[in-house]
């Protein structure tokens, strides 16, 4: 009786639907087994139920053959044969009675969960299953979809059957489920949430205490989920298994076979599954399993060897072939007390050494070679398969160049090329952190010399008759590696890459803004709409008045205290302003404001950025509301007032005497302090923040720029470039103009002159008389 | 002593490497055998006593009483004098003009008038600093007047402005209120070369935007052939037009002043004096500055550049009706000024110096080095231009795009947005003019900082319009590729490439005319 025939009838109940297994084996069954009644546990997901899922899978590639078979309304028609269950692992609906065969794909994927998670999914998983099932009052044959790798660290050939370990799984989940709450718990000691807080110090201290606790808490939630990655993957590996994933998947059968009671049960073990070779069509992949990344990392040159023994076995197997063996594992329903159970692999059959893999993706790069655009192909190296000490070596320098130059970068002052540095930084990190992580994920795998001895498989296979043969085929000799790496495999998972880009959009020459009268424009000062400090602005006003000895003694005063100030800078900003805005002491407010008019406001208007006064005037003309929200003191910005709806700046408080005390009025408006404003602004004004535009240079802007719904960050530091860059916010560069010098100071001779026409007034209207040639005595 | 006239060299095996500016720079170039070189007359002795001079003009002015008579106890007198865009360089002090205002400022004292106002005719040039006024009118009458009654003109006042009339062309006449509605206004200018002067004092420099609009424009300035002869120029005509009818409703009593050639210092005899006649010492400082300049840092060669201050001598002193006294003015410059040159050539080569109207103490920028290439030196003709009908031109400058920012803030941004699109005159005018002209920023910065208003760049781009519609061709010597582009030229490194790249339009063996200047030469092509 061939498979079809066995089949149909029966009503199979599937999990994992929409994984890359799962999707496979649906498609099988809605296509040959027409006959076949499908009942799917589908998880919600994203605002969609189970059944709007199924739909939209049933639109993918993978289905596309039949889709075209069905023809007119086949998403419908399809659909229509399968019965969708909403659900998860955690919660499985009670199944059908009359379900009569369960094909179990659902699983954690990830090589390294966290241990709670891994155990939650892979056995809490099948334990929910079992119970499902029951309460239900369906006695259904179990197919559990596993791994080959359960088998653990081992060498040498592994044959089929049950695993020899005598882990108490039970145990060891009731542990991992409280490992949470116990890392959860470390995670709130004083010592660790003091270290937190002093990491994100040290990165966040000038965006303010709102920034530095978010990242504080981000630190910690990362921290606790790398306890408990940490967690199971040492536990893995105490107890002989490579990671989490083939620890609780082996537990999972170990719970199975203890608890299916006489529930017929079938484990199917397959190896690393890749493309398809025939169905549904060649190359058939979704997503990126295990190899691929390494494959595509290798195509663009950037993997320069591997520490893994060349002679190794790695064990592949096409995915149809694995949906097959399942198909036909399923239509073999094993005695309850005798579960069955089939490796589906290549390794003993038609074994592939790593070497060969090698030499087939190399062979495959050399004649496909991948483009890269603009820059022709990429050349592919040339693996020394120095052994795994020397490519381990190798890494391990990665990362400490990459260490080192992470801290120079952080030290030198901004600017285009610097962030330029920055990106191939960040891209050279990524790629060192890339290859770390596959190195110790891959070890075990490539480290462990072990054949899978597939001999049930063989049998299942063999019993199959002629027909089935052919059109199930699962027998792993019945391909040739060339053509299906080479022909199959590395043209479906490189096709993304190859595909043709569409030419980089053409530079818009300005920008567009839509007229929005609800819409704030809020810039900042120092850094992005002018080239300057609060050091600069503050010494154009000191100095307009002193003779060259006294430039010379306030230059070597300010030069002293300059390294405190600068240190203080990099910890709090509102700290710098201070200090700098203390040294106003004892001057005089109106002759301050004189010497903006007279002299200063000049020089602040030579540094302005061309690029930013065309910005903010084309905001005016778009009808946003225009805000200049700074640190800065207010007299000092009243060259560019006019500019703005708003002009938000620090106030110098002015003493008994009527001079200036060195104090601010009130709290500089730095870090989080502008995001509260501007919230609060916003309201007073009726704008909408999340229509509004905000411009800022460094990392105290971060919260105002949070606040927005467009950040742009122009000219930005290295910690606010990379915030916009992970956030996808816009970056600019304005440049200072070229021609305008930037050590100034202002022209004493033109403040003489205001200063004696200013006294020679006085005089003169105290005298009360108007002497001097043709004077009129002030009629203008 | 008489001096040598002007004088046209045809470049022979003889003839040495010949001094030739490129901005802040100086180049010794080997030019073609065969090449016309334009070399304006010597120096004309200055006059020896400037202040009798000067009291004699005002006591016998052309076509108008004395001055003395003009005066009046009570009356409203206003003194206008020309702004920093000449001369240039500035002059060492005292400035012509003090001269002048002193005197001017002593007859209204004696005939006891009390209501004087002095403004800077800036039109709509960037507001002079105390500083710079100063050093024009001189300290005595800066500490007098500044800043209440010596203050600089504001286009954009509306309140400070009058409209007077509108010519029989419909051109509005509209200056400062204050002059306009004075018993007398007395306008001290510096003639430097033939385009100053005249009806182009009042009518232009105390003008508003609204009446400048109708002669600065990219249709009037194409028909300006050239600006250095009134007579024939579209732009002077209507400055002419409005004078007339200003002169009818305002009394104007001109003093027009002329200098000689000594645009440099003693110390820099050489770039004066003929190559052939050059001193060692000449030599000396030629051959050191042309090595050394490159090596400063820009900075350095900025300031030494805008330290130059000139030694010019003060020629002739007229005073009186304005024609009347401009066409003495303008024989005056030429004398100084005018050279006789045969014919047209195919290529007309010049060095633009370091400095024009509008870049005092600020860098040269694209546009103004545009302006005084295609503009102002293009234009140094009477008759026809020295270069033939779609012939080309070969300018040497460094085009760095490079701004001032503070003095030309509306030029960055025409150089960013309105170049970008479109190099054409007439479409720039068409649709960028009125938006910049008007742009509240822009005038901001004009009335309160020392910005050029916002239309400038825009009369920047017109000046060059006669001379990019009569040239084929334009190469910059050393320029920036990019600026040249983004302005519609071409950029080469050497004169011989630029020569390579014009024979395109002017053929292999093209005649070459070389106009040595400065100081200021007018061809009088014949």
């Amino acid at each position: 009786m061939g498979l079809r025939e066995r089949l149909a009838g029966r009503r199979v109940y599937m999990t994992g639907v929409t994984g890359f297994v799962g999707e496979a084996l649906l498609e099988r069954l809605l296509s040959d087994f027409p006959d076949t009644r499908v009942v799917a546990l589908v998880r919600p997901r994203g605002g969609q139920d189970g059944a709007s899922r199924l739909r939209r899978q049933l639109r993918k590639p993978a289905f596309k053959a039949l889709r075209e078979k069905v023809g007119e309304g086949a998403v419908e028609k399809l659909a229509a044969r399968v019965e969708v269950l909403d659900g998860d692992l955690a919660s499985i609906p009670d199944i059908p009675a009359d379900v009569d065969l369960v094909i179990h794909c659902a699983g954690e994927v990830s090589f390294d969960p966290p241990v709670d998670e891994g155990f939650t999914t892979n056995v809490g998983g099948v334990q929910e299953l079992l119970r499902a099932a029951r309460a239900g009052g369906a006695s259904p044959h179990i197919v559990h979809v596993s791994t080959a790798y359960v088998a653990g660290l081992r060498s040498g050939h592994i044959a089929e059957g049950r695993l020899t370990h005598d882990v108490d799984w039970e145990a060891e989940k009731a542990v991992a489920g409280r490992a949470r709450q116990a890392a959860e718990d470390a995670s709130r000691t004083p010592e660790h949430s003091a270290r937190f807080l002093a990491e994100a110090q040290a990165k966040h201290l000038r965006a303010g205490a709102q920034s530095v606790s978010r990242d504080a808490e981000d630190r910690r939630r990362q921290w606790v989920r790398d306890r408990l990655v940490r967690s199971g993957a040492e536990r893995a590996q105490v107890l002989g298994w490579t990671d989490c994933y083939t620890f609780t998947k082996a537990l999972a059968e170990r719970c199975l076979e203890d608890s299916h009671g006489d529930l017929p049960l079938t484990i199917v073990r397959p190896s690393i599954i890749e493309s398809a070779l025939a169905r549904p069509y060649p190359g058939w992949i979704e997503g990126f399993k295990m190899a691929e990344p390494l494959i595509l990392a290798y195509g663009r040159g950037e993997f320069p060897d591997f520490p893994a023994s060349p002679d190794a076995t790695i064990d592949i197997i096409p995915v149809d072939l694995v949906v097959n063996a399942i198909i036909a594992a399923a239509a073999q329903t094993p005695p309850a007390d005798e579960p069955a159970y089939y490796t589906v692999c290549s390794g003993f059959r038609n074994p592939l050494l790593f070497r060969e893999l090698f030499e087939h993706v190399h062979e495959y790069f050399q004649e496909h070679p991948l483009p890269k655009r603009g820059r022709g192909p990429i050349a592919v190296p040339e693996w020394p398969f120095a052994g795994a000490r020397a490519a381990e070596a190798k890494l391990r320098n990665g990362e400490r160049v990459a260490a080192v130059a992470g801290r120079v970068l952080e030290h030198v002052p901004r600017s285009e090329k610097v962030r330029r540095w920055a990106q191939e930084f960040d891209r050279f990190e990524s790629r060192v952190g890339f290859l770390r992580r596959y190195a110790d994920i891959y070890r075990a795998y490539t480290k462990a010399e072990l054949v899978y001895v597939d001999d049930a498989t063989k049998a299942l296979y063999d019993a199959l008759d002629a027909a089935d043969q052919a059109d199930f085929n699962f027998d792993p000799a019945c391909y040739d590696w060339y053509h299906y790496l080479q022909e199959v495999h590395f043209p479906a998972v490189t096709a993304i890459l190859r595909r043709p880009r569409d030419p980089a959009p053409p530079k818009r020459s300005g920008v567009n803004l839509p007229a929005n009268p609800d819409a704030l424009a809020v810039f900042d000062l120092d850094g992005t709409l002018v080239t300057s400090t609060v050091i600069e602005s503050y010494l154009w006003l000191r100095l307009a008045d002193e003779a060259p000895a006294g430039r010379a003694r306030e230059l070597a005063g300010l030069a002293a205290v300059l390294p405190r100030y600068l240190r203080a800078e990099r910890t709090d900003r509102g700290h710098l302003i201070r200090s700098v805005y203390a040294r106003y002491k004892g001057a005089d407010p109106e002759e301050l404001a004189r010497i903006i008019d007279e002299v200063a406001g000049d020089i602040l208007l030579r540094r302005v950025k061309p690029a930013a006064i065309r910005r903010v005037r084309a905001h005016r003309q778009a009808g946003h509301r225009t805000v200049l929200l700074t640190g800065s003191v207010d007299f000092l910005v009243r060259p560019l007032a006019p500019l703005f709806d708003e002009v938000v700046a620090s106030k110098l408080t002015v003493g008994a005497d009527g001079l200036l005390t060195g104090k601010l009025a009130s709290s500089p408006l730095v870090g989080d302090a502008r995001a509260a404003f501007l919230d609060h602004y916003a309201g007073q004004v009726g704008a909408d923040l999340s229509s509004s535009w905000a411009y800022g240079d460094s990392q105290s802007d971060i919260p105002m720029l949070r606040a927005v719904g467009n950040p742009v960050a122009v000219n930005p530091d290295l910690s606010l470039f990379r915030t916009a860059k992970a956030n996808g916010w816009a970056v600019e560069e304005w440049p200072s103009t070229a021609g305008e010098p930037r050590a100034v100071a202002p022209s004493r001779q033109e403040r003489s002159l205001f200063h004696a026409a200013r006294t020679a007034a006085a005089t003169l209207t105290g005298a009360g008389t108007g002497a001097g040639v043709g004077r009129d005595g002030g009629a203008r | 002593m008489a001096v040598r006239p002007g004088f046209v060299l045809e470049v022979d095996e003889r003839t040495p490497p010949l001094l030739v500016h490129q901005g802040e720079g100086l180049l010794l170039e080997q030019f073609p055998l065969g090449t016309r070189v334009v070399y304006p007359p010597e120096s004309l002795p200055g006059v020896p006593d400037v202040n009798a001079v000067i009291a004699d003009a005002l006591e016998h002015p052309h076509g108008s009483e004395p001055l003395r008579a003009l005066l009046f106890a009570g009356m409203k007198l206003t003194i206008a004098f020309d702004d920093l865009s000449i001369p240039l360089p500035r002059m060492r002090r005292p400035d012509i003009r003090q001269r002048v205002i002193e005197q001017v400022l002593a007859l209204a004292a004696e005939a006891g008038v009390d209501d004087v106002h002095l403004i800077v005719a800036t039109a709509l040039h960037r507001r002079m600093t105390a500083a710079e006024i100063e050093y024009v009118v001189g300290e005595r009458v800066f500490r007098s007047f500044w800043p209440d009654n010596l203050y600089n003109h504001d286009a954009e006042d509306r309140d400070n402005l009058l409209h007077v009339g509108v010519t029989d062309h419909g051109e509005d006449v509209e200056i400062n209120r204050r002059a306009a509605e004075s018993d007398l206004i007395v306008y001290v200018n510096v003639n430097l070369v033939a385009m100053d002067g005249g009806h182009k004092s009042v009518p232009i420099g105390l003008a508003s935007y609204n009446s400048l609009r109708h002669h600065h424009n990219s249709h009037t300035m194409l028909h300006s052939n050239s600006f250095m002869d009134h007579t024939r120029s579209a732009m002077h005509s209507s400055a002419w037009r409005m004078g007339r009818l200003l002169a009818r409703h305002v009394k104007i009593f001109t003093v027009e002043t002329t200098v000689n050639n000594q645009a440099f210092p003693e110390k820099y005899g050489f770039l004066t004096k003929r190559e052939w006649e050059w001193s060692r010492k000449d030599q000396a400082m030629a051959y050191g500055m042309t090595a050394a300049l490159p090596k400063l840092p820009g900075r350095q060669r900025h300031r030494l550049f805008q330290n130059i201050v000139a030694d010019y001598q003060v020629t002739a002193v007229n005073a009186g009706e304005t024609e009347a006294v401009h066409e003495r003015t303008l024989e005056s410059v030429h004398r100084q000024q005018l050279v006789e040159v045969d014919g047209q050539s195919d290529v007309l080569v010049v060095g633009l110096p370091y400095i024009g109207p509008y870049n005092s103490d600020a860098v040269m920028n694209p546009i103004l080095a545009t302006c005084l290439g295609l503009g102002y030196f293009f234009n140094m003709y009477r008759g026809r231009p020295l270069v033939r009908h779609k012939g080309a031109m070969i300018l040497y400058h460094p085009v760095t795009p490079e701004f001032t920012q503070l003095h030309h803030p509306s030029y960055v941004d025409f150089y960013e947005e309105v170049l970008a699109e479109s190099t054409d005159p007439a479409t720039i005018e068409a649709k960028f003019e009125k938006q910049y002209a008007t742009d509240p920023w822009y005038i901001h910065l004009y009335r309160t900082s020392h910005a050029y208003h916002g239309v400038h760049p825009f009369y920047m781009w017109y000046w060059a319009t006669h001379g990019m519609d009569h040239v084929g061709d334009v190469v910059w010597v050393g320029g920036d590729r990019r600026a040249c582009a983004r302005m519609g030229f071409r950029a080469a490194s050497t004169f011989a490439d630029a020569l390579e790249m014009v024979s395109g339009t002017v053929g292999r063996d093209p005649s070459i005319t070389y106009l040595h200047s400065p100081p200021h030469a007018i061809a009088d092509v014949r």
